[in-house]
C-alpha cells in the first residue's frame, strides 16, 4: 500500500473498499435493496428477477461497498458458497411476508453459516426482514425468532426491518456493517 | 382456541402463525417425548403444521395453481365441511387464508385448468359437485355446467304423471315406486323417487304433492373430474376436462363452449381417473372402478379395451411413465402396464389412505406417494421405498407440487381437520435403491431362463394328450411301492431284523454306535427293556460279520439280568484286517438261550477304516 494511498484515505479522499455478498431466497429483493442503496443517477426503474448473479458497488459515509448481488432462485444457490470466500460481510435478505418459505430460507442460513469458509471467519451479518409494508409481514423480532438468529454466537449479527422500494431501514443496515467493519479493522 | 388466545395476547402481530407457533409450543413436551415426528427427516424442512384449520377434504379436493398470473401458487381446497354446512372453496396464499367461497353441494374434484388464451395466463378453477361443474374465473363464479340428463324410466314417468293428474294417491305411487325399486331397476330411478321412498309415511303426501308438478329428471352426479390438454402440451396450454359419472360414462368437456365432445361407456362406476396425451393427437385415459377393476381407453374408442382386475377395491391410482400403480385396500400397493400386465406387487405396513405423484421436475425425479394409516407417508421409487415421512396424524389428502414460489411442496390435510406443509430440501437426494432392510436387491434380479426346447414342448405335448393313462401308470406303480413295502416290513418282523422287539414278551430296544477310525474301532451295543415290571434274562448278544474283513473281541456277549428303564452298554473292539478300503455291514442280534431266532436285529454300517500307521 502506497503512501499516496494511506494520505489519500485519512484525507478522507479515497475510500477503503469491501466486499459484500448478498443473499437470501427469490423473490426477497436482494437486488431492489441493493438497487436502492445505489446513487440515484444510477438507479434501475424495473427490477428483473438476477440470473445467476450481478455485481453492484455503492458507497457509504467511509466505505466503498462492492456486492455481489447472487441469485436467490433454486437453481442458483449452490452459486452461492463460491463466493464466500471473499466476502468481509455478508447481508442476507428475508422476505418477512412469505411465512411459508422462513423455513427455507433457515435451511440455506444454516448450510451458509455451517461452510468452511464462513464457519472459521468472525464475519458480520446482515438480516434485511424486507417488505415490511405488507399487511401479512412479520415484525424483525419475530423473523429472528423463527429464523433461530439468537443461536448464532460466534459472528456479530443483525437484523432490521426494512421496504427496499421506499428504501426505509436500509441505511440503518449499511451504517451497522460500516460499524463492524471499521471496528474490525482497528 | 379461548385457553390460546391468553397466550398469545401479549404477541404485537397476532397474526394465525403467531397463534400456530403458540400452538406447537404448547404441543412440545409431546413432541420431544417422541423426537421423530419431523425433525427426524433430513429431506424435507417442516414448513407449517395448522391442527386446527377444520380442513375435511380429499386428495381429489386439493389444487395448486399460480391463480394471479404472478408466480405465486395458491393452494386451493374444496373443504367438504361437515358434509352438509360449512362447504367451502378456500383459497390459500401461503398458510394464510385469501379467500373462501361458498359451494352448495358436498364437492367431489377440484380442477384447475386454462380455458383461453387470454393474458394475463390465469387458470380457472372447476369444482365438481353433484351434476354441476362450477367454473371460477379470477375466484368468481364464471359458468356453470351441467351434465346431460338421462332417460327416465318410463314406467317411473307414468306413474307421477298419474300422481299429477290424482289418478292413483300417494300410497298407491309408494307401493309402485317400491316394486321398481325391488326388481333391481333402483340405480335408474330418479333422485325426487329414491327421496321420496326414504320419507316417513307421514311426509309422502306433502312431498307428492309440492313435486308432482315439475317435470321429472334423472340426472346423474360426478363422480370424479381430471383434465386433459387438447392440442399442444405446453404447462399453460388450453385442457378439456375429463369427468366420471355414477351412471359408467366418461364425458370429455371441451373448455370454452363446454360441450360434450366425446362420451365413453364403462362397465361399472369410475372412481379415479388418470389421463395422458393430448385430446386432439392421441390420449390414453386410466380408469379404475368401483367393481374392483382398471380399465384403459384410447382415443377414438367408445368402450375400454383392457382390463386389469384387482386382489382388492383400489383406494389411489396414479401412473408412472408407462405404468399404473395402484394402492389397493388389502395394504399391498401394485403396479401393472397400461396393457394390465402385473409388474411387482408390495405389502404396506398399514393400510393406505391416499396417494399422490411425486414429479420433481427440476430435479427430474419421479416417484409415488402413498399415506398410510400409520401416520407416515411412504415414497416410493419404482417398488423401492426410497423415504418415510413421519406426520402428527393420518393424512387423508396429498399434493405435491409448487406451492408459493417453492417447487418441491407437500400439502397435506390430516384426519382430524389440520393441515400440514412441508418442502423438499434445496440439496436433497433420493437413493435410487431401497432404504428398508430386507433381501438384497441380487434376490430380484430376473434370472436369464434359457428358451423352451423342442424336446420340453414335446413332453408337455405328452403329458397333455396322456395324461389319463400316466395317471393311471403312476397308481399302479405306487400301488407296488407300497405292497413291496408292506411285504419287507411283514418280513422283517417275522424274522425279527428290527432293533426294537416286535414280542411282547420280549420287550427290547437295541441301539449300537461305533467309535474310531481304524483299523481298530470300538463296537458299543446298548440294550434297554423297556417294559414297566418284568426283567429280562438269560439274553445273548452274538455278531455275524465277514472274517475276512473283521476280527471282533468278543463274538459272544452274555447279557446279564435286565432291569427294566435301564440302558446297558455292551462294548466289544473290532479289528478291520483287510487293507482294502472297503467297509461291510455287522449284524447284531439279541438272542434267548435254546432259541435260534434271533429276538431283535441290528444292521450295524461300518466306516471305512483308515490305513495302519506303523510307527
Amino acid at each position: 500500500m502506497g503512501f499516496f494511498d494511506t494520505l489519500a484515505r485519512w484525507l478522507g479522499m479515497k475510500k477503503k473498499e469491501v466486499n459484500v455478498i448478498c443473499v437470501g431466497l427469490d423473490n426477497s429483493g436482494k437486488t431492489t435493496i441493493i438497487n436502492q442503496l445505489k446513487p440515484q443517477n444510477a438507479q434501475q426503474s424495473d427490477i428483473v428477477p438476477t440470473i445467476g448473479f450481478t455485481v453492484e458497488k455503492f458507497a457509504s459515509a467511509s466505505l466503498s461497498f462492492t456486492v455481489f448481488d447472487m441469485s436467490g432462485q433454486g437453481r442458483y444457490r449452490n452459486l452461492w458458497e463460491h463466493y464466500y470466500k471473499d466476502a468481509q460481510a455478508i447481508i442476507f435478505v428475508i422476505d418477512s411476508s412469505d411465512k411459508l418459505r422462513m423455513v427455507v430460507a433457515k435451511d440455506e442460513l444454516e448450510q451458509l453459516l455451517n461452510n468452511q469458509d464462513i464457519l472459521s471467519k468472525r464475519i458480520p451479518i446482515l438480516f434485511y426482514a424486507n417488505k415490511m409494508d405488507m399487511k401479512e409481514s412479520l415484525s424483525a423480532v419475530k423473523v429472528s425468532q423463527m429464523m433461530g438468529l439468537e443461536t448464532i454466537k460466534d459472528k456479530p449479527w443483525h437484523i432490521c426491518a426494512s421496504n427496499a422500494i421506499t428504501g426505509e431501514g436500509l441505511p440503518e443496515g449499511v451504517e451497522w456493517v460500516t460499524d463492524q467493519i471499521r471496528s474490525m479493522k482497528k | 382456541m379461548d385457553l390460546f388466545d391468553e397466550d398469545v395476547g401479549n404477541i404485537s402481530q397476532p397474526s394465525p402463525i403467531a397463534l400456530v407457533e403458540a400452538k406447537r409450543e404448547r404441543r412440545q413436551p409431546r413432541n420431544q417425548s417422541k423426537p421423530a415426528s419431523h425433525e427426524g427427516n433430513a429431506k424435507w424442512l417442516h414448513a407449517h403444521y395448522d391442527p386446527y384449520s377444520t380442513l375435511y377434504t380429499f386428495s381429489s379436493c386439493i389444487a395448486l395453481a399460480d391463480l394471479h398470473g404472478d408466480g405465486d401458487n395458491k393452494l386451493i381446497i374444496a373443504n367438504l365441511g361437515t358434509g352438509k354446512y360449512d362447504m367451502k372453496l378456500k383459497v390459500y396464499k401461503g398458510t394464510t387464508l385469501m379467500t373462501e367461497n361458498t359451494i352448495i353441494d358436498l364437492p367431489t374434484a377440484v380442477c384447475t385448468f386454462f380455458m383461453d388464451t387470454h393474458d394475463p395466463r390465469t387458470p380457472a378453477v372447476a369444482v365438481a359437485s353433484g351434476p354441476y361443474i362450477y367454473v371460477y374465473k379470477n375466484l368468481r363464479p364464471y359458468f356453470k355446467f351441467t351434465l346431460p340428463p338421462l332417460d327416465v324410466n318410463p314406467v317411473e314417468q307414468d306413474l307421477w304423471n298419474q300422481a299429477k293428474e290424482d289418478k292413483i294417491d300417494v300410497q298407491v305411487l309408494k307401493e309402485m315406486l317400491e316394486s321398481l325399486r325391488a326388481d333391481g331397476s333402483e340405480g335408474t330411478l330418479t333422485v325426487r323417487s329414491l327421496r321420496f321412498l326414504m320419507l316417513d309415511p307421514e311426509d309422502m303426501p306433502t312431498f307428492a304433492n309440492l313435486h308432482k308438478h315439475s317435470p321429472l329428471k334423472r340426472q346423474t352426479v360426478i363422480t370424479c373430474m381430471t383434465t386433459l390438454k387438447k392440442s399442444h402440451s405446453e404447462e399453460d396450454a388450453i385442457s378439456c376436462l375429463v369427468i366420471g359419472t355414477e351412471s359408467k360414462d366418461i364425458y370429455i368437456l371441451d373448455p370454452e363452449a363446454f360441450t360434450v365432445l366425446t362420451k365413453m361407456v364403462l362397465p361399472s362406476v369410475p372412481v379415479f381417473l388418470d389421463v395422458t396425451g393430448l385430446y386432439d393427437v392421441e390420449f390414453r385415459i386410466v380408469v379404475s372402478c368401483r367393481n374392483g377393476n382398471i380399465y384403459s381407453l384410447k382415443k377414438g374408442s367408445k368402450a375400454p379395451k383392457y382390463s386389469i382386475e384387482l386382489s382388492s377395491q383400489p383406494v389411489g391410482l396414479q401412473r408412472m411413465g408407462k405404468n399404473v400403480v395402484v394402492g389397493c385396500m388389502d395394504q399391498t400397493l401394485q403396479c401393472y402396464t397400461t396393457k394390465g400386465k402385473r409388474l411387482w406387487v408390495l405389502t404396506l405396513p398399514a393400510n393406505v389412505m391416499t396417494m399422490e405423484l411425486m414429479d420433481y421436475k427440476s430435479r427430474g425425479f419421479k416417484a409415488i406417494m402413498v399415506a398410510l394409516d400409520n401416520c407416515e407417508v411412504h415414497v416410493y421409487n419404482e417398488k423401492y421405498l426410497v423415504n418415510t415421512i413421519k406426520t402428527e396424524d393420518i393424512v387423508t389428502g396429498m399434493k405435491f407440487g409448487r406451492f408459493g414460489r417453492e417447487d418441491g411442496a407437500l400439502v397435506m390435510t390430516t384426519k382430524g381437520g389440520g393441515l400440514i406443509v412441508k418442502i423438499l430440501k434445496r440439496n436433497s437426494v433420493f437413493e435410487e435403491k431401497d432404504s428398508r432392510p430386507g433381501p438384497p436387491a441380487a434376490q430380484n434380479q430376473k434370472l436369464n431362463i434359457p428358451k423352451k426346447t423342442k424336446l420340453f414342448v414335446d413332453q408337455t405335448m405328452r403329458e397333455r394328450e396322456n395324461a389319463v393313462t400316466m395317471h393311471r401308470m403312476f397308481q399302479r406303480d405306487l400301488y407296488r411301492l407300497r405292497l413291496d413295502a408292506a411285504r419287507s416290513y411283514v418280513k422283517a418282523l417275522e424274522t425279527s431284523m428290527t432293533p426294537m422287539s416286535a414280542d411282547p414278551l420280549e420287550p427290547l430296544k437295541l441301539s449300537a454306535t461305533v467309535n474310531g477310525i481304524g483299523p481298530s474301532f470300538k463296537l458299543t451295543v446298548n440294550l434297554q427293556n423297556t417294559s414297566s415290571a418284568t426283567p429280562s434274562i438269560n439274553l445273548l448278544i452274538t455278531f455275524q460279520y465277514d472274517e475276512k474283513l473283521y476280527q471282533l473281541q468278543r463274538s459272544s456277549i452274555k447279557v446279564p439280568l435286565l432291569v427294566p428303564g435301564l440302558n446297558y452298554a455292551f462294548q466289544t473292539l473290532v479289528e478291520c484286517i483287510s487293507d482294502k478300503a472297503i467297509a461291510d455291514t455287522i449284524k447284531v442280534f439279541v438272542l434267548r438261550k435254546g432259541k435260534s431266532m434271533p429276538i431283535i436285529t441290528g444292521n450295524i454300517n461300518m466306516p471305512v477304516s483308515e490305513a495302519q500307521v506303523v510307527v
